[in-house]
């Protein structure tokens, strides 16, 4: 089988650009995220995966409209393609197989947690925005 | 909402579109844009702004920016350039001939400048190792007559100068004399050095010029009257070559002159003095010594008796032009104020401080301790050397460029496999480099061999060893570089731009009839051709008519003799050498032609009872009455000086005077005919006489002054004798001359000179500089004409075809000639008007250097280009007979 490699925020924009459809482009795409899983995405980052992507085959893109906020610069959207979605069920079906490995004794430590009041908060730890 | 829109920041905008991807751009940025407006509205302008340069920043990452032109990595490229060099090397075997000459011109030209480097950079370094140098300066001292003309400037000052000055004006914080002239004999032990010349100093001058000691220290240099510093050969010469092991310090030398000795104290060995300092001293002590000898009275004069090499420093950012000014101008009247009621000393001198760093090559001055160099000859050099090398490059372009033809179809074969435009330039690039690197041992082995020639030649210590002078070897490789990039870039650029079509074609024809930039290069090196074959017509026509012009005096065979010191009665000796019947006659003066008027006193003319002082400069000689037989000077006018007409020229002492003067001087009092002024009354400082003589004019000094007026003197203040030989036997008679010498001074050398020599050496620099300039013009020109003779076959290769319909049509050999040479003619017509003008003109300014000048005469204008057209005529006839031998067929069966 075809090995599909996927880096864990590569996945997410994946998954992303297959939420949004037909409207998946550089802002839409950035601020789903962000929106999201409450994490700050830098246009850098989400570019080079984007690009990363496309040129693995895991997405197509096409230019399409251009709008007056955007300075007369056309959109870039984005499509998951059949690799781009095999990748994605790679990634989900290697996941669960993990997943249903875990032997239950694993989870220990979280009774260890709610003694100390400490719980773990979703998404990065600092993020200090206010969306 | 278009009206209160506020753009991202530009630069960043401008940044991430010049480094980011072209197919990345658009939809990148209009992302940015539309988020940035976003948070304008939601955190402001200011967050808003910061982010977006901030994101922009992020982006620039190697995913994201446009490939650098090559897209290649590194491995590629070295590849790549192996492929170049290999190509390179092949195509230089194949084509042994022009690769020779490309070698030959390059190696020439790469040694030629270099050695012209070295020498300009040597001129250059003068003084510059002293610490305190930019603060620097020599005193000197301008002389003007009574009638304001300036009339000698001395780059000695007087004995009570420095002293003076450093007191009085707080800016100046350390002066120094220095006295050279005391040559007092060096005892140590039962060793005696005679007439070594110690130099007698100020303590300030350890202050003033950072000499570098190796025992002793300047601090310590002069603990009292009887110190003496030596430098590492003078210590070696005194105490051996051991003497560092022996401690010399403390060691006790005698110095004796005319009967009085001292011991001195040896408290310092410095270095011997850099090859780069514009005096060289061997003995410094201290000047009190001399001051206690000569007395307080020349110790404080502050008006003449020019001996004293007087250098002040000053405090570093003092206005010197300021200082001067100040000082000229209460100096002389604080310390001599009036000669006579009216008559101001101010008027009568001036002092000039001379900067340090200006002396070697700017300073001319009477008395200079030592040959300066020149800046003309600096620049004409620098000159010389940059033609060199761009001839040298340009015959490389041609070269490189005419054979074109050859590389076309390899051009052609790139281009289709997809070599780009840029890098076929690179290929041609490696390839000149190529031959520049292959053209560097050569050009070093050719400066290492003609490197101790130069030395002897131009009496320099040049050193040229780039594996230990690394500012050498660091300008070596920048030159490789530069010349591999100057001379590589034309012909890159030029096949380069071959057309695909026609180079696969084997078409020959391109550009071949346009004036284009290979026209420019030709006439290029038909501009310096001809400027240098001008350049050195002109100068060897000035020398010859130095060696042709006239002096007045006899020079041939004629000796001049040191007189022996100690007390003797002059005739006894005069008598003694006559003895020898291979001296023909024998004469004492004070100077001797060749040399310089540097005597004079005031002189006074009468007219009628009124005394008149001249406004003219009048020096003096002394000569005995055999002088102006020796040497051949006829008398225009009245008698030679007879016995009896001795004067006696001394400070307040009215004597009787006979004078002869020569016919400038007749001229400059008033009168024409020389027999009318003989027997008229005057005055020469303090004598009073008539005029018993007038001679002709002869040139004293060299032919670079006028004929100036002067007076002989019949007076014993002789410094030298000169010998008329005879032709056979010289070497016999030269020591038979010591013998007689030795005779009367047993302690000394006799020094002598043949006055032609003397006579010669007056003009050493211009011999120097004409035969420096020839070498060098003689190889830009051959260099040109390799190139030429390359260019030539270029043009021919192109008009193949063309010769081939000629001939086959029944054009003449002769025919075609023409045609390929007319094309020629009109380049070296153009280059005839462009460089004979600036030849002229920069040639021009150098005779002006000479009062007594040759003219420029329509032979030397015409010569040059004659040249040029023998030269490019020859090189068209021999490739014209190699192409039209050509059997039409071969040429014209490619298509």
């Amino acid at each position: 089988m075809k090995e599909y490699q996927l880096g864990e925020f590569e996945e997410i924009v994946l998954l992303t650009v297959a939420i949004l459809h037909e409207d998946a482009y550089g802002v839409s795409i950035k601020e789903d995220i962000e929106q999201r899983l409450n994490r700050k995405v830098s246009v850098s980052a989400l570019q080079t995966a984007l690009r990363r992507m496309e040129k693995k085959d895991y997405l197509k893109s096409e230019l399409g409209e251009a709008t007056a906020i955007r300075g007369g610069k056309r959109k870039r959207y984005f499509k998951v393609t059949k690799t781009g979605k095999a990748a994605l069920d790679y990634a989900k079906e290697t996941r669960m197989k993990l997943w249903s490995a875990v032997p239950n004794v694993s989870y220990e430590y979280s009774k260890a947690w709610i003694t100390t009041g400490i719980l773990p908060r979703p998404g990065l730890p600092g993020s200090w925005h206010g969306f | 909402m278009d009206n209160n829109r506020h753009s991202p920041p530009s630069w960043s905008t401008r940044f991430l579109a010049w480094f980011l991807k072209e197919d990345y751009y658009e939809d990148i940025q209009g992302d940015l844009e539309e988020e940035y407006q976003l948070l304008i509205k939601s955190k402001g302008l200011a967050r808003a702004k910061r982010w977006y340069s901030w994101q922009i920043i992020k982006l620039f990452k190697p995913e994201m920016a446009k490939k650098i032109e090559a897209q290649n990595s590194i491995e590629k490229e070295t590849t790549m350039f192996k492929n170049y060099f290999k190509i390179g090397l092949r195509n230089l075997w194949k084509y042994k001939s022009s690769t020779v000459i490309n070698i030959i011109g390059l190696a020439t030209g790469l040694a030629a400048f270099v050695l012209i480097a070295l020498f300009v950079k040597d001129e250059l370094s003068y003084d510059r190792h002293h610490e305190h140098a930019k603060n620097i300066y020599r005193v000197t001292v301008k002389n003007y007559t009574t009638q304001g003309e300036l009339s000698r400037h001395w780059a000695f000052a007087s004995a009570g100068h420095a002293n003076r000055l450093k007191d009085d004006y707080s800016e100046i914080t350390h002066a120094t004399r220095f006295y050279p002239w005391a040559f007092p004999d060096i005892s140590y032990k039962e060793q005696e050095f005679l007439g070594e010349q110690v130099i007698f100093c100020d303590p300030d001058a350890f202050d003033i010029f950072s000499f570098e000691f190796i025992a002793g220290s300047a601090e310590t240099a002069f603990p009292d009257v009887y110190s003496l510093v030596l430098t590492r050969s003078t210590a070696v010469k005194i105490f051996g070559t051991d003497w560092e092991e022996k401690g010399v310090i403390g060691e006790t030398v005698t110095l004796a002159r005319d009967g009085n000795e001292a011991p001195f104290k040896v408290t310092g060995v410095m270095e011997d003095m850099p090859e780069q300092q514009h005096f060289h001293f061997e003995y410094l002590a201290p000047i009190r010594f001399v001051e206690m000898i000569m007395g307080e009275d020349v110790a404080n004069n502050v008006g003449g008796n020019y001996n004293w090499l007087t250098y002040i420093r000053t405090a570093s950012g003092a206005n010197v032009p300021e200082l001067t000014e100040s000082a000229n101008k209460e100096f002389w009247d604080k310390y001599i104020g009036e000669f006579q009621p009216g008559v101001y000393a101010r008027d009568y001198y001036d002092f000039v401080f001379q900067p340090l760093l200006d002396i070697h090559l700017t300073s001319n001055l009477e008395g200079e301790f030592e040959t300066n160099g020149s800046i003309d000859q600096v620049y004409i050099f620098s000159v010389i050397g940059i033609l060199l090398l761009l001839v040298a490059c340009v015959n490389y372009m041609n070269i490189a460029t005419s054979h074109y033809s050859r590389r076309m179809k390899e051009v052609g074969v790139r281009k289709v496999i997809g070599a780009f435009k840029s890098s076929l330039i690179k290929q041609f690039l490696s390839e000149s480099l190529l031959v520049v690197i292959i053209s560097l041992p050569i050009a070093v082995m050719l400066i290492l061999w003609a490197l101790p020639y130069l030395n002897e030649f131009m009496d320099k210590k040049l050193a040229f060893n780039p594996l230990v002078q690394t500012d050498i070897l660091v300008g070596l490789i920048l030159l490789l570089m530069l010349v591999g990039g100057l001379a590589g870039i034309y012909p890159a650029l030029f096949l380069s731009k071959i057309n695909l079509v026609q180079a696969l074609k084997g078409e020959q024809s391109m550009n071949a009839g346009k004036w284009n930039f290979r026209s420019f290069l030709v006439t290029f090196q038909y501009i310096v051709t001809i400027g240098l074959i001008f350049s050195i017509g002109v100068i060897e026509s000035q020398m010859g008519f130095i060696r042709n012009t006239d002096a007045g005096f006899d020079r041939e065979q004629m000796l001049s003799l040191s007189l022996p010191r100690g007390n003797y009665n002059p005739e006894t000796f005069r008598n003694e050498l006559l003895k020898d019947p291979k001296i023909e006659k024998a004469s004492y003066s004070s100077r001797i032609p060749t040399g310089r008027l540097a005597d004079s006193w005031g002189s006074r003319f009468f007219k009628g009872d009124s005394a008149v002082s001249t406004d003219f400069r009048l020096p003096v000689v002394t000569i005995d009455k055999h002088f102006l037989d020796a040497y051949g000077i006829e008398i225009l006018a009245g008698e030679n000086f007879r016995e009896g007409m001795e004067t006696v020229l001394q400070q307040d002492t009215t004597s009787v005077g006979y004078y002869i003067i020569n016919d400038a001087a007749v001229k400059a009092l008033g009168f024409d005919d020389p027999a009318e002024i003989v027997g008229k009354k005057m005055g020469y400082g303090p004598s009073e006489g008539r005029i018993v003589g007038v001679m002709e004019d002869f040139h004293f000094e060299s032919l670079h002054s006028p004929i100036v007026p002067m007076v002989f003197i019949y007076m014993d203040r002789y410094r030298r004798i000169s010998l008329k030989l005879s032709a056979d036997g010289m070497q016999e008679t030269l020591s038979r001359i010591e013998n007689v010498y030795a005779q009367f001074d047993p302690d000394t050398e006799a020094n002598y000179r043949f006055v032609d020599d003397l006579f010669n050496e007056q003009y050493q620099n211009e011999e120097r500089l004409s035969t420096m300039i020839k070498v060098f013009a003689v190889i830009a020109i051959l260099i040109g004409c390799l190139g030429l003779i390359g260019m030539v076959g270029f043009i021919i290769e192109t008009k193949l075809k063309e010769i081939g319909v000629r001939k086959v049509l029944g054009a003449s050999t002769a025919s075609i000639w023409m045609i390929i040479s007319n094309r020629f003619m009109v380049l070296i017509g153009i280059a005839f008007l462009i460089g004979l003008p600036a030849a002229y003109w920069f040639m021009n300014d150098w005779l002006d250097t000479f009062v007594y000048r040759t003219s420029i005469s329509i032979f030397l204008i015409l010569m040059p280009v004659f040249a040029v057209i023998l030269l490019t005529v020859g090189a068209i006839s021999y490739q014209t007979f190699r192409a039209t031998r050509v059997n039409p067929v071969e040429c014209l069966k490619d298509e």
